[in-house]
């Protein structure tokens, strides 16, 4: 019996190679093809939102086959409340960032969609399985096509950026496998509901080694301070719905990874390690807003909040408070959000007026003014402007690491230089006289990226039925069975 | 009836003698003469057969020394499987070649040679498979007499392999000395009663071979013969050299190691394990500075190798086969089929292009689409990418390595991880020229059938074994079990 989420997996990937083969004679196949097929594997995530039992805290949907049952590998898949709202922004992304291609990808589109319906397998695959190798297979094959993505559709330093971006995130999935191949040395099983119920009782020592590599692997993608260099070259080489899959979606699967098996499985690491991985995310944090603020080119600054954002979600992750974590989750579907539109508009303000250098784009409100409006928008949600998502998330973050300690209010100062970047770039870029005849863009453009904004603003005004009767029933539980069991 | 279990030995002396004179046959024009066909025929023969006491045998048969169970039957196939492919792909490669009689001729004997290597339970029978095999890759590494490259290939290759059959022959009589015999049952059950008088002279002799076989399996420091002569080779016998002669020093390395050697006192499982970590930095760290394909490949043969040598630093007991033992047998098979193909697609660019320079491949993607589709997929299943054959093979050595009672084991596994993930840097570098950068020559260079079936066939395989592992881990599992079963109660 073959389940939803089986079906929301396997059917981009089985569809790419009609896409291919149908597509290359005629790039309208492709691109029918290609939206077609995120439309529908959305369509499957609505239908999962009517199944998906509100409230509660276990794994629901869940599927099992045995696949290699000589060597422990089992399909294994599932989701709580922690992987649908990843779930959704997956396949909510997926389909907008296909619609935008259409007119930002100009050539090789038999390949780029299926290529892309490759890569959305295995995102939805990563958010899902709840087997560790069943995990890494899907956590690689989302890396292939992004190098190829990278590569040949990028910008003018996309060999530098696309090598670069494989090698640090190959060598830090090596390093991850370690942790987990580890585990199953010492438990006997790669599954994720056997490790759950032994991992937390292992010798506190294999637990440091297990949580120490696997956080190798989980933080070069999210990424964190010192491991973050590929991440501005490939978000700015690469083209702008590619950029939307990295932030909205690859990156995600650093936090998610944190926050599944980081977090969840080895309770006495994170006793003795959470100290030292919120600084580190606080620094991230600091770190990336610093840096946001000297970027010349808005692609970039957009590239650095990610970093920016993304801190936060470590940081909420190893508060292990409830709060913090349901921020920490709550943050990567605001984030992931926010940051799709602003550099899927990146993409289209360069199409129209040939740069992304923001002194260079002044004026811009005489050329594109709808445009310009709906920057102003997504730069408030970005800032986390009460009203959107972002606010509500950074605040519950926020909120769960006071709790833990006073130290942190130094936190609130990444907010500040947020808003300060923004405002900057929007006072340069929207708020200076318009010039220029008028050059806007075309209909469906605006709708997609108005997209983007209706669940941030729909979860910013009226969170609960996210986080009430989503997030935090799995949080709560989780958390509180990791806090008896030492985590605190 | 156990006759039967020979087949594929005598199938392929039988047709492996037919081979050269048929060279001299030809059908009324054809350039290619008989002695392909008659080697593909012999291979074939032999493929089935062993495929077919695969299925049906239950226990080992015995003649003498020669001994056919799982483990091989398991090696054969692999090694068959290596020759079938080197076969057709020389089809094309040697076409204009006028010997071929003598060349296919010394394939199937080297392959002969290859097997009873696999089966030997005999160090005097060992090392006749030993020699067996290596005579005629010297012959076939100087295939091209008018070749300069490859004859000094031949003749650095000749020299080194020559040492290393005089000290496995130096630590067979040592092993001699101590036991008394040549059989490995014999010499398991005198080893692990051996005083300590012995001693000296045990490890002595568990050096040479380590240093003999190490040779051929392309060990550091042991390895500097490998680029030269895979270069200077004809490019299908650099696969040969490479995915076959390897694996079959892997199998006697087995053979003898876990069979004799292992019920001796001497912890050899550690040195293994250092041997394994410098053979694999050394052979990913050479690789990245390489600039010509080739040897490219073969210092990326020497890292692969390192990885297989985890295999024989997992101590087991007769009760329980070890993961790493099984993995590594499990990497044998997909490295062989990785490695062949590899060498299949040099083997298609340097006959059409005629350079083996790695600035030839920029934008090779758009000049030679199929092959460098190929190319891209072996490299990411050398690589351990999922869902490709390579990766399941390196986490059950990995996993083995973790498992392991020494201390050292965790260490050993994270070190391969870490030497896995650096490797990607020139794997993905040879796919980034590919796709990734501009070709100075756009003209569209038409791709060798032959070839193409080669390649397709590969990698369908390296699809299909990374898809569905199961059975092939089994099998694995099987070979370890025969092979840790033969050293007998």
């Amino acid at each position: 019996m073959i389940g939803l989420l089986s079906i929301a997996i396997f059917l981009p990937a089985v569809l790419a190679a009609p896409t291919y083969l149908l597509g290359r004679k005629n790039a309208k196949v492709a691109k029918i093809l290609g939206v077609g097929t995120t439309a529908i594997v959305f369509a499957i995530s609505i239908l999962i939102l009517f199944v998906f039992q509100y409230g509660q805290a276990g794994f629901q949907l869940s599927e099992s086959a045995p696949w290699a049952g000589s060597f422990g590998l089992n399909y294994k898949v599932g989701i709580d409340g922690i992987s649908l709202p990843l779930l959704m922004i997956a396949t909510f992304l997926s389909l907008l960032s296909a619609a935008g291609s259409s007119d930002q990808i100009t050539f090789k589109h038999a390949e780029y969609y299926a290529l892309f319906l490759i890569f959305e397998t295995g995102i939805i695959g990563v958010f899902t399985s709840l087997n560790l190798i069943l995990f890494y297979l899907f956590w690689e094959i989302v890396l292939i096509p992004m190098f190829f993505f990278i590569g040949i559709w990028g910008g003018p330093r996309r060999r530098y950026a696309s090598l670069k971006f494989l090698i640090f995130t190959y060598s830090g999935s090596a390093v991850m496998l370690f942790g987990f191949l580890a585990l199953y040395a010492w438990t006997g099983s790669f599954d994720y509901d056997v490790l759950v119920v032994k991992v937390p009782i292992l010798d506190p020592k294999l637990q440091l080694v297990a949580a120490i590599t696997t956080f190798v692997g989980f933080a070069v993608k999210l990424p964190i301070f010192p491991l973050h260099t590929w991440l501005p070259d490939a978000h700015v080489e690469a083209p702008a719905p590619v950029s939307v899959l990295l932030a909205g979606l690859l990156l995600k699967m650093g936090g998610y990874g944190l926050i599944r098996y980081n977090l969840l499985l080895f309770p006495k690491a994170v006793h003795v390690l959470w100290p030292y991985f919120t600084t580190i995310g606080l620094i991230t944090m600091i770190y990336g807003a610093s840096v946001a603020l000297v970027a010349k080119d808005i692609k970039r600054m957009i590239a650095l909040t990610s970093v920016n954002h993304m801190g936060y979600v470590l940081l909420g992750a190893f508060t292990a408070t409830v709060a913090g974590v349901s921020g920490a989750v709550f943050q990567m579907f605001s984030h992931g959000l926010a940051v799709g539109m602003l550099f899927l508009m990146s993409g289209y303000i360069h199409d129209h007026t040939g740069t992304r250098n923001i002194d260079e784009l002044k004026g811009l409100r005489g050329k594109m003014p709808q445009t310009v409006t709906l920057l102003f928008l997504a730069s408030m949600a970005a800032m986390a402007v009460p009203g959107f998502a972002n606010f509500i998330s950074e605040y519950l973050v926020i909120q769960g690491a006071l709790s833990v300690s006073y130290l942190f209010a130094i936190a609130i100062v990444a907010p500040a230089l947020t808003v300060g970047y923004f405002l900057w770039m929007l006072r340069r870029v929207a708020m200076t006289p318009g010039v220029g005849p008028k050059n806007e863009l075309r209909l469906h453009s605006i709708l997609i990226l108005v997209a983007f904004l209706v669940p941030l603003l729909i979860f910013g005004v009226y969170p609960p039925p996210i986080l009430g009767s989503v997030i935090t029933p799995t949080v709560e539980k989780w958390v509180g069975t990791i806090v008896a069991l030492g985590a605190r | 009836m156990a006759l039967l279990a020979l087949t594929p030995f005598l199938s392929l002396a039988i047709f492996g003698l037919l081979a050269t004179p048929a060279g001299f046959l030809r059908f009324r024009n054809s350039k290619l003469g008989l002695a392909p066909f008659v080697c593909i025929l012999g291979l074939a023969v032999a493929l089935v057969s062993t495929v077919w006491l695969g299925f049906t045998s239950s226990s080992p048969v015995s003649f003498g020394g020669l001994q056919i169970d799982l483990f091989t039957l398991f090696f054969s196939g692999v090694l068959l499987i290596v020759a079938i492919f080197v076969t057709v792909a020389s089809l094309q490669y040697m076409r204009d070649d006028p010997n071929k009689g003598p060349f296919f001729g010394l394939l199937l004997l080297s392959t002969l040679g290859m097997i009873v290597l696999a089966a030997s339970m005999d160090l005097i029978l060992l090392y006749v498979g030993w020699e067996l095999m290596s005579i005629p890759t010297y012959a076939l590494t100087a295939f091209r007499k008018n070749d300069p490259n490859s004859n000094e290939a031949a003749m650095k290759f000749f020299v080194l392999s020559a040492l290393s059959s005089a000290l496995i022959v130096y630590a067979i009589s040592l092993v001699f000395g101590i036991t008394g015999s040549t059989a490995l049952t014999a010499i398991a059950s005198t080893l692990s009663t051996a005083g300590p008088d012995v001693r000296p002279f045990g490890v002595l002799a568990i050096v040479l071979f380590i240093v003999g076989f190490g040779v051929k399996m392309a060990v550091v420091p042991f390895h500097m013969w490998i680029p030269d002569a895979f270069e200077g080779a004809p490019v299908t016998i650099g696969a040969f050299l490479a995915a076959g002669a390897k694996m079959a020093a892997f199998a006697a390395a087995f053979r003898v190691f876990i069979v004799g050697i292992s019920a001796f006192n001497v912890d050899f499982y550690s040195t293994f394990a250092i041997v394994a970590v410098v053979t694999m930095t050394v052979g990913n760290v050479a690789a990245l500075m390489q600039k010509s394909f080739t040897r490219l490949l073969a210092y990326s043969s020497i890292a692969q190798a390192g990885y297989i040598l985890m295999a024989l630093a997992t101590p087991f007991t007769t009760t329980n086969v070890p993961l790493g033992l099984a993995g590594g047998l499990f990497h044998v098979l997909n490295y062989a089929i990785l490695k062949t193909a590899a060498f299949v697609a040099a083997a298609a660019i340097a006959t059409k292009l005629s350079v083996r320079d790695l600035d030839s491949f920029n934008g090779l993607s758009r000049r030679m689409p199929q092959t460098s589709l190929s190319i891209a997929v072996i490299f990411l299943g050398l690589a351990g990418v999922p869902p490709l054959n390579g990766f399941f093979s390196k986490v059950m050595l990995f996993t083995g390595a973790i498992y392991s009672p020494y201390s050292w084991g965790s260490y050993l596994a994270l070190a391969a991880l870490i030497n896995s993930g650096f490797s990607m840097s020139y794997y993905g570098w040879v796919i980034k020229r590919m796709y990734f950068d501009e070709p100075a020559d756009q003209s569209r260079i038409p791709e060798p059938r032959i070839y193409m079936a080669v390649l397709w066939a590969a990698t369908i395989l390296i699809f299909a074994i990374g898809l569905y592992p199961d059975p092939w881990i089994r099998l694995a599992q099987s070979a370890a079990a025969a092979l840790v079963g033969a050293r007998g109660p």
